[in-house]
């Protein structure tokens, strides 16, 4: 029978094609190639609908389709490209390509009817992107998805510094390139590595490298760890991999690229935000998640790492004054929350705050662009105000994004944020002073109170990024008379404002807890059709990983107040924080002449403003260190290495130069030569005896 | 019958004379020459040694360097018309472009 996993591929095909198309016949067609982006868009995630299906009715596939690299023999190290349809993938099929799509009906609005130039690149740009993270999604082994995973980042370039003409974009657009590929530099030994340790780099099923760490662990199989004891290594393994995460999900410190990348077209900020590129950080932690349970160490790092991005990013929201700058750090905080909910067991809650952050954050980049179309491309906050009146679709879709983001209850992020939260704090108090990694629970704490503390100033930067920009009155001409934007603008930003208001309610678990209803669809669906979850693919399934949690890991859930006051206790605190920051900026943003009270930080805003100075010491380390040592090494290069071998070969110049002499043209010297040589050698055999042994 | 160290000398001897002939002369034609004695007095011995072992071979041989001489020779005349072509002589010690 020819099912939806047969057609699977044809996800990821679809949209290289329109790439193709956009790419050679992008300028023969009406509105530079962008219908062909559209349906193949469409056509991806009618597809992805129906792989979600499948899987729904408790389907999963794990198939290699094309082995490019095998060695001679049975045992050998084979390289192939495979599918891996799970929960976990179908859903984020659906993500992508939904908002690939929303992107790409956006971008006539944001591209064509602003009647840019060079739209086939941009198409074929945005085509690229999203077959790339597709495949990067359906991926069933690590050397596959580092793959697409490269190509995401070369797309991320080649976007970003769409407007190459100018002279911001294309420094961006290295500098994505470069940090990312900093990161992706640890990935690629992690990737070799895995392969060296495992033979396989296969995500899911027998065999699967995770599955034969397990093993290894309980002493069931062999792996070469080259010296160390498995825990050692695997945690070792699991760091170089989470170096490519953490350059790609924008943690600290390799998070500088992000509000750079803002110099991009406002569509492709938010294909890069919500659903490709930064989520594929995520998203390989969670694919890979068996393997980084086996670890606690990596799991405390992965958690202190999104803890801390999580507050450090939200700090630097508060004193910016683009639109699209406040957004970038908000970008980077809430991909810190997923970190966070990774590195404390809380597998459900990253899934569900990825979707939701994805549906929120792709609305609110693209309410952020039509106010950017409505104000001439205008993006500081402080020349807008009043556009509430004048653009109602965008703001009130806006509202519902920023009501999302800054997780004010019902709304999507409320759900998941607090969910992450509360993760964070029942595993933090289950291994406090327990555990093999002793500081497992206390670090888990710590996280969790950076974490807790972002939640204030999300919500305090969320809502004065709305009041600056919707509310009271305009503060220049083109906020008094902004130019209207047409229905490829307000379809995408109706469809995800609806989705940032429902999409929570997939999990909404403190409801749940309080009536006994089962309506943790999320939880539920990770979980499988049955009791025993997926039996095809046990290595990937949430029981595997609930088991992990508790028998690797060492991680156990307490509650210091009863299981549901805690819940309870844990939603109330983040959300009366939410509301408190919302409040705060109410205060002091919401009145009819709003000022900069930043100003009266003094230093601090110094310090904020300029990124903690971020860049500045990552120039240092780059001009100040790396140039000089690269200097040296060069220098080293250029004397002793060439050194050595020109000063051998001049040896031969010299002595050929010297010898070339008797080639004086003239036959009778041959001759001579010829007879005395002859002579020489007869006198040689004389002497000898004519055998010489 | 002749001792065969007599034709060894004489072979030496003649060998000697075009050795002599081409580390001396400039003479192309000479050249020619002394390259034909040094042929013969190869000749000289393969006959000489022929007749010692009572075996014909050798003989033989050497009537196959006799072909072989004549068609060296009309390389050899070829070469030596070319050299008169670009120098006006065929004097060898001219013709020294082919040096480094």
């Amino acid at each position: 029978m020819v099912g939806a996993f047969d057609y699977a591929p044809a996800i990821v095909l679809l949209p290289f094609l329109s790439f193709l198309v956009a790419l050679a016949g992008g300028k023969y067609l009406p509105k530079g190639g962008a219908f062909g982006g559209i349906a193949a868009t469409a056509g991806s995630l009618v597809l992805s609908a129906w792989v979600f299906l499948t899987v729904s009715a408790g389907n999963a596939y794990n198939e290699t389709l094309y082995t490019w690299v095998a060695g001679a023999g049975e045992e050998t190290t084979r390289l192939t490209f495979g599918l891996l349809l799970d929960p976990l993938a179908a859903m984020m099929l659906l993500i992508v390509s939904l908002v690939a799509l929303l992107v790409h009906v956006f971008s006539l609005g944001y591209m064509n009817d602003e009647g840019e130039t060079g739209l086939p690149r941009y198409y074929a740009g945005l085509g690229l992107f999203t077959a790339s993270m597709l495949g990067f999604v359906v991926a069933d082994n690590l050397l596959m998805a580092f793959m697409f995973f490269e190509l995401v980042g070369l797309c991320s370039y080649l976007l970003i510094g769409f407007w190459f003409r100018d002279s911001g974009p294309p420094s961006a657009a290295k500098k994505a390139f470069l940090v990312t590929r900093f990161g992706d530099y640890f990935f690629l030994v992690g990737v070799v590595a895995v392969f060296a340790t495992f033979g396989t780099a296969k995500f899911a099923g027998e065999g699967a490298f995770p599955v034969i760490a397990e093993e290894a662990l309980n002493g069931a199989a062999e792996v070469t760890t080259f010296g160390f004891a498995p825990e050692t290594w695997f945690t070792i393994l699991g760091l170089l991999i989470l170096g490519g995460v953490i350059g790609k999900s924008a943690q600290f410190p390799l998070h500088t690229w992000l509000p750079d990348a803002m110099e991009g077209p406002t569509p492709v900020s938010a294909l890069i935000h919500a659903a490709t590129m930064v989520a594929a950080g995520v998203y390989l932690v969670a694919r890979m998640y068996g393997f980084y349970l086996l670890s606690p160490t990596a799991l405390a790092i992965i958690a202190l790492v999104g803890g801390f991005t999580a507050l450090f990013a939200a700090t630097m929201g508060v004193v910016k004054q683009e639109l699209k700058q406040v957004l970038a750090y908000s970008t980077i905080s809430q991909y810190g929350y997923m970190m966070l909910a990774l590195g404390t067991g809380g597998y459900v809650a990253a899934v569900f705050h990825l979707t939701t952050h994805a549906i929120f954050k792709a609305l609110l980049f693209l309410g952020a662009g039509s106010v950017i179309i409505a104000m001439h491309h205008n993006e500081n906050m402080w020349d807008m105000g009043g556009l509430k009146e004048k653009m109602p679709v965008t703001y009130w879709t806006f509202l519902s994004g920023s009501l999302a983001l800054a997780g004010i209850v019902p709304f999507a992020g409320f759900w998941s944020k607090d969910e992450v939260l509360f993760e964070a704090l029942i595993h933090g108090f289950g291994t406090l002073g327990t555990g093999e990694v002793g500081m497992l629970g206390g670090i888990y704490l710590l996280a969790y109170a950076m974490g807790l503390l972002a939640v204030f100033f999300t919500g305090f930067y969320t809502f004065r990024m709305l009041y600056l920009t919707f509310h009271r009155d305009a503060r220049t001409e083109t906020a008094e008379d902004p130019e209207p934007v047409r229905w490829n603008v307000k379809g995408p930003l109706a469809v995800l404002g609806i989705g940032a208001a429902t999409i929570g309610l997939i999990n909404m678990k403190p409801v749940a807890e309080l009536t006994g209803a089962h309506i943790d669809f999320l939880h539920k669906w990770l979980l499988g059709p049955e009791e025993g979850g997926w039996p095809a693919l046990t290595s990937t399934g949430l029981h595997h990983y609930e088991e992990l949690l508790h028998d690797a890991a060492h991680v156990t859930a307490g509650y210091p107040l009863g299981e549901t006051t805690t819940l309870l206790v844990s939603a109330l605190v983040s959300l009366s924080l939410a509301v408190a920051g919302a409040l705060v900026a109410r205060s002091l943003y919401g009145g009819p002449d709003p000022v900069e009270h930043t100003d009266r930080l003094g230093g601090v805003k110094t310090v904020l403003m300029h990124n903690y100075y971020q860049d500045e010491y990552q120039v240092w380390l780059a001009q100040g260190v790396t140039v000089p040592l690269a200097r040296a090494a060069d220098k080293f290069d250029q004397g002793v290495v060439d050194g050595v071998v020109n000063g051998i070969s001049s040896v031969s110049l010299f002595t050929g130069s010297r010898f070339r002499r008797i080639q004086s043209g003239l036959v009778t010297n041959y001759a001579a030569l010829m007879t005395i040589s002859l002579v020489l050698l007869l006198v040689v055999f004389v002497v000898f005896g004519g055998v010489v042994n | 019958m002749v001792p065969v160290q007599w034709y060894l000398l004489l072979g030496t001897a003649v060998f000697c004379i075009g050795l002599f002939g081409i580390l001396t002369r400039k003479n192309a034609l000479l050249f020619l020459m002394s390259v034909e004695l040094m042929l013969n007095a190869a000749n000289i011995n393969l006959v000489a040694f022929s007749a010692y072992w009572g075996n014909v071979t050798g003989q033989t041989f050497s009537l196959f360097t006799m072909a072989l001489a004549a068609a060296e020779v009309a390389v050899g005349i070829g070469i030596i018309l070319v050299l008169y072509r670009n120098f006006d002589d065929v004097d060898v010690t001219l013709a020294t472009g082919m040096r480094w």
